[in-house]
């Protein structure tokens, strides 16, 4: 909303500078966005919040300023004028959607240019001038907020007005020149035959004034705010009147808006009034009394207010105020409807005293009966462990197109759709995080980054649900330093090393990973948590993923979330030597280390106390069918010194169950 | 005539040794004077060619000439071995890069939201979240936002296909706005209870340099018997003190939203420019950082607490905003391309 200061000077003698004017509207509610100089006058643009109709006018920003300032509000006066008692033809079909209109008719009009107090107010507001009718209408909307329309009488057929729903089919050319579709759920002004307007928003070419008009019929009418919105919206349209109608206009103002514009319209344009009609479902809107205690307010407040400049500031709002003591008895003027209670009144006070005079207290917080989420704080470890791990933290965007769906051979999961996306690039509920992952990967290898390593934590969106999982992606190289820089490629092993280390970090029991059909699945307590694995060459084809290596692991966080840690116990430290031996075996490749780990501790029992993996070797040095595998097996007790000789039967027997139990030739 | 003068020998051999200041070098000078090639191995071994007068003084000189020598070097090199290290030997380019174990980043929005989170935790919080698929009455109607509100239309909120098991004429929904958790919570417990909600929340804005249809949202809520207008100020103020400075000046401007009655928007005096003006605060000096109020009765009416009983504050912010802010980032849409080199910047 534009504000003239030239105008503002009509209403209210504040006495203040522009910049501090704007200054305590801000602070007031109405935050000034910019301070702008028209034609030696200030205009102020002003953010009105949605719920204060009434201040997207002049008048109603001075009642504002008059509070504020403690200064009266004066409205100009004007020539009162003689309605006459013949009426022109109002029809409201639709009840609901039309409160009250108020018609008149003025005869023998002299089109002509406006005064230059008119121009100049309305080029504040940003309005071109057109001719001294049409002005009449938009300087009575900036003035009091009530939108007016002016007809060309003679070009309404039949002289007749009727608000209606437009029938289906029908068009109308709106004063901007465009022909609009209508349909039943728009409002239209019509003549006898035809719409002549769409209520509340725009009106019609046909029926424009112009140089030429005689005779004009002024409509100031109460629309529907939601009907005028979707109707809005629908057409793509807005103006200045829709804008105001859409938030609410103030109902008991619509003939005395309409009697200002017509008073104006004989002193501008000459003519007389003809006829007159007021058409009202309802002409006033009744508001209620409430009490308003001011030790409860003030309480609630934190800062004690006298009910003394409680009535002052009221009064100056146009609230009725009554009762004597701390006890209030107020109403709110017809055009605040916000206006609903004490606490309503709480606010109109602190806001027009200043949020920055009243009081500051620390509260004093009890323990909550609401407990920390263990979603997030596990979530806080997880970022720890992976970034640790040399990870990156991606975020985003969990809905994404049918293309990103199919391209990651994931369209047979049930997904959910969007009903109203607002393109096809944001249409679906991820139902996987590899969609959005191999998306980010795609991203950085068209930037030149290949060596990635990434995480997400993120939801997927089952139909009608949601659930948290983690998500991993690793491609290109190990990390390499300048030392260090043979290249490497990342494989299967460094994120099953990632995978198992969150477990490990956390004191949980660790998984195991199992061959499922299509990926690895990660298991713990025989219940499947996650998947890792390759990511294949479909897939990688499909997201132009020039890379043979994309690995990605999956954990499901529901369940994770329900996993508690080992209780751990401490193990006393032993002084006692421990005894290492290194095993080297070759054994058909069917045959796991994990089998070979529990045989070994199987017969190794409490003595052997750790088995470390050392090498897997392949091809050549060995024959076909077959792997090396390097171990060492650590024998230790807590009690006393292992001899050689203890430990001896106990290493033999693993050596021999290796070869009868799995075939396996020591090397 | 003596072969040797071993006054000026000596004199050298000491302004040698004082103005070395490397023990490498040091090394070398002993060599010269005491080693198997040396100088005093050469007086050494001439002596049987000497005369009988001249022997016994030439072993005499030799042997004071060594023994000063050699605690002259022994001095020299501790004063060496104390100052430099015993790695000088090698050759070491100081200003090569170290070698660290590799490190990841946590994403920069993860980072504000735990920065504001934990200042919330340390003024006795607790951090809940709760879900992204909401229902009209929680989103909406709960929050007193009338039926017919703006906010409600397909315009403006996610509706996705499914239909709302409690209320089957209504779709769900993606939350517009992390506050249904506080309905979801209060449906739940019974004051008094402090919390902060950090989340997603979605909004059909066409995606641009400063909007996203995704973005995330802090939301607080502390409900009591006897929460005042004056702990909102006095708790937030805290609050920015803590995240942006002590010497943070705040301003609390009147605002709307439904939920909250009175409502205010806060401003802290920017810390770019400390309120003189600059083009992070578009030269007004502040910078708006949240919305909060004191809660609407009508939400307590909402969630069926009895009337009257309880107060309440409640605040929101935006996580995307409060990062650009802080590190001048011009575009909202870096977030959530996550090019490592920008993940890697934080
Ligand atoms: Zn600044």
């Amino acid at each position: 909303m534009k504000l003239s200061l030239n105008w503002l000077n009509d209403f209210v003698r504040h006495g203040l500078l522009p910049e501090k004017l704007a200054e305590r509207l801000t602070m007031a509610g109405h935050e000034v966005k910019s301070i702008d100089e028209i034609a030696g006058d200030r205009v102020f643009e002003i953010e009105i919040t949605p719920n204060r109709p009434d201040c997207l006018n002049t008048l109603g920003l001075a009642r504002e300023v008059s509070a504020i300032v403690n200064k009266p509000l004066v409205l100009q006066k004007l020539k009162t004028i003689k309605i006459p008692k013949t009426l022109c033809s109002v029809t409201i079909e639709d009840r609901s959607a039309c409160l009250r209109y108020v018609g008149a008719v003025v005869e023998n009009i002299s089109i002509a240019e406006s005064p230059i107090v008119v121009k100049e107010r309305l080029q504040a507001m940003g309005v071109r001038s057109i001719n001294n009718v049409v002005d009449i209408t938009n300087y009575g909307l900036f003035e009091n907020g009530q939108p007016l329309h002016t007809f060309d009488y003679d070009k309404l057929i039949g002289g007749k007005i009727i608000v209606r729903r437009a029938k289906a089919g029908e068009k109308i050319v709106t004063l901007d020149g465009v022909e609009r579709q209508l349909n039943p759920s728009i409002l239209v002004i019509a003549d006898a035959e035809r719409a002549v307007a769409i209520a509340g928003i725009m009106g019609g070419q046909d029926t424009e004034v112009t140089a030429k008009t005689k005779r004009i019929l002024l409509e100031s009418a109460y629309f529907d705010p939601v009907l005028i919105r979707r109707a809005g919206r629908a057409l793509g349209l807005t103006s200045d009147s829709a804008y105001r109608f859409e938030r609410g206009v103030d109902l008991t103002n619509v003939d005395v808006a309409a009697k200002r514009a017509l008073s104006r319209l004989l002193d501008f344009a000459g003519g007389n009034i003809v006829n007159y009609r007021d058409v009202a479902v309802k002409k006033t809107v009744t508001q209620k009394q409430f009490s308003v205690d001011m030790k409860g307010i003030g309480h609630f407040l934190g800062t004690n207010i006298s009910a003394v400049q409680v009535k002052k500031i009221l009064g100056k709002l146009d609230f009725k105020v009554s009762g004597k003591g701390e006890c209030l008895k107020v109403m709110a003027p017809s055009f605040r409807s916000d206006i609903k209670g004490a606490i309503d009144i709480s606010e109109e006070i602190s806001r027009i005293i200043g949020y920055d005079r009243l009081d500051s207290s620390l509260p004093q917080i009890k323990p909550s009966a609401i407990v920390s989420s263990e979603r997030f704080q596990l979530k806080r470890k997880l970022r720890r462990i992976l970034t640790a791990q040399g990870l990156d933290e991606a975020i985003s965007y969990p809905l994404i197109s049918r293309g990103a769906i199919e391209k990651t051979n994931v369209a047979d999961l049930p997904i959910s759709r969007v009903k109203n996306p607002l393109s096809l690039d944001q249409e679906y509920l991820r139902p996987s995080l590899l969609a959005s992952l191999l998306a980010v990967v795609n991203l950085n290898f068209n930037h030149g980054q290949k060596n990635l390593r990434l995480f997400e934590l993120g939801k997927i969106y089952p139909p009608a649900g949601e659930k948290e999982v983690l998500g991993i992606v690793l491609t290109g190289n190990r990390p390499q330093n300048w030392q260090i820089n043979k290249k490497e490629t990342v494989d299967f092993y460094d994120l099953k090393g990632i995978v198992v280390r969150i477990f490990e970090t956390l004191g949980f029991d660790l998984p195991t990973c199992v061959l499922g059909k299509k990926t690895i699945d990660i298991v713990l307590e025989k219940e499947k948590i996650g998947f890792l694995g390759k990511v294949s060459k479909d897939i990688l084809k499909n997201w132009d993923l020039k890379s043979d290596d994309v690995y990605y692991a999956e954990i499901d966080l529901e369940k994770f979330y329900k996993l508690k840690p080992q209780i751990k116990r401490f193990v006393s430290l032993t002084d006692f030597p421990s005894i290492t031996r290194d095993v080297s075996i070759a054994v058909k490749q069917d045959v796991s280390f994990g089998q070979i780990e529990s045989l070994a501790r199987e017969i190794g029992s409490t003595h052997l106390i750790a088995i470390n993996f050392i090498e897997q070797y392949l091809g050549e040095k060995i024959a076909a069918g077959q792997k090396g595998l390097v171990f060492s097996l650590l024998y230790q007790s807590s009690q006393r010194t292992l001899t050689e000789a203890e430990i001896a039967p106990i290493h033999e027997k693993i050596l021999q169950r290796l070869s009868q139990d799995f075939g396996a030739v020591i090397r | 005539m003596m072969r040797w003068d071993f006054d000026k020998i000596t004199q050298e051999a000491i302004k040698e040794i004082t103005a070395c200041d490397d023990l490498k070098n040091l090394e070398a000078l002993r060599v010269k004077f005491l080693g198997r090639k040396g100088l005093l191995t050469e007086v050494y071994s001439s002596l049987p060619t000497l005369s009988a007068e001249e022997k016994p003084l030439v072993g005499k000189n030799a042997n004071n000439f060594r023994n000063k020598i050699t605690s002259l070097l022994d001095e020299r090199r501790i004063l060496l071995e104390n100052t430099s290290t015993d790695i000088v030997a090698e050759t070491l380019d100081v200003s090569l890069p170290g070698i660290a174990a590799p490190v990841g980043r946590e994403h920069i929005l993860s980072q504000i939201i735990e920065e504001i989170c934990s200042t919330f935790e340390n003024l006795g919080f607790v951090v809940q979240d709760g879900p992204e698929i909401e229902t009209e009455f929680n989103n909406f109607t709960a929050l007193n936002i009338p039926a017919d509100h703006p906010s409600r239309d397909s315009f403006d909120t996610f509706y996705l296909e499914t239909p709302d098991p409690e209320q089957k004429d209504r779709n769900l929904l993606l939350r517009s706005q992390t506050s249904p958790v506080q309905i979801r919570l209060m449906k739940q417990f019974k004051p008094p209870f402090a919390v902060v909600i950090p989340g997603k929340v979605y909004r059909p804005d066409a995606v641009d340099a400063s909007h996203s249809f995704v973005f995330h949202q802090i939301e607080g809520l502390l409900v009591d018997e006897d929460i005042k207008f004056s702990d909102l100020k006095g708790l937030l103020t805290a609050f920015c003190q803590r995240l942006f400075g002590e010497k943070t000046r705040m301003r609390f401007r009147p605002h709307y939203f439904p939920f909250t009655e009175p409502s205010a928007e806060v401003d802290i005096s920017c810390y770019i420019c400390d309120g003189k003006g600059c083009s992070v605060c578009g030269r007004k000096g502040w910078l708006e950082i949240m919305g909060c109020g004191m809660v609407n009765p009508k939400v307590f009416e909402a969630v069926k607490y009895p009337k009257g009983k309880y107060t309440g504050l409640a605040f929101g912010m935006g996580v995307e905003r409060m990062a650009m802010l802080k590190y001048g980032i011009n575009d909202i849409r870096l977030f959530f391309e996550n090019d490592v080199r920008f993940l890697k910047q934080f």
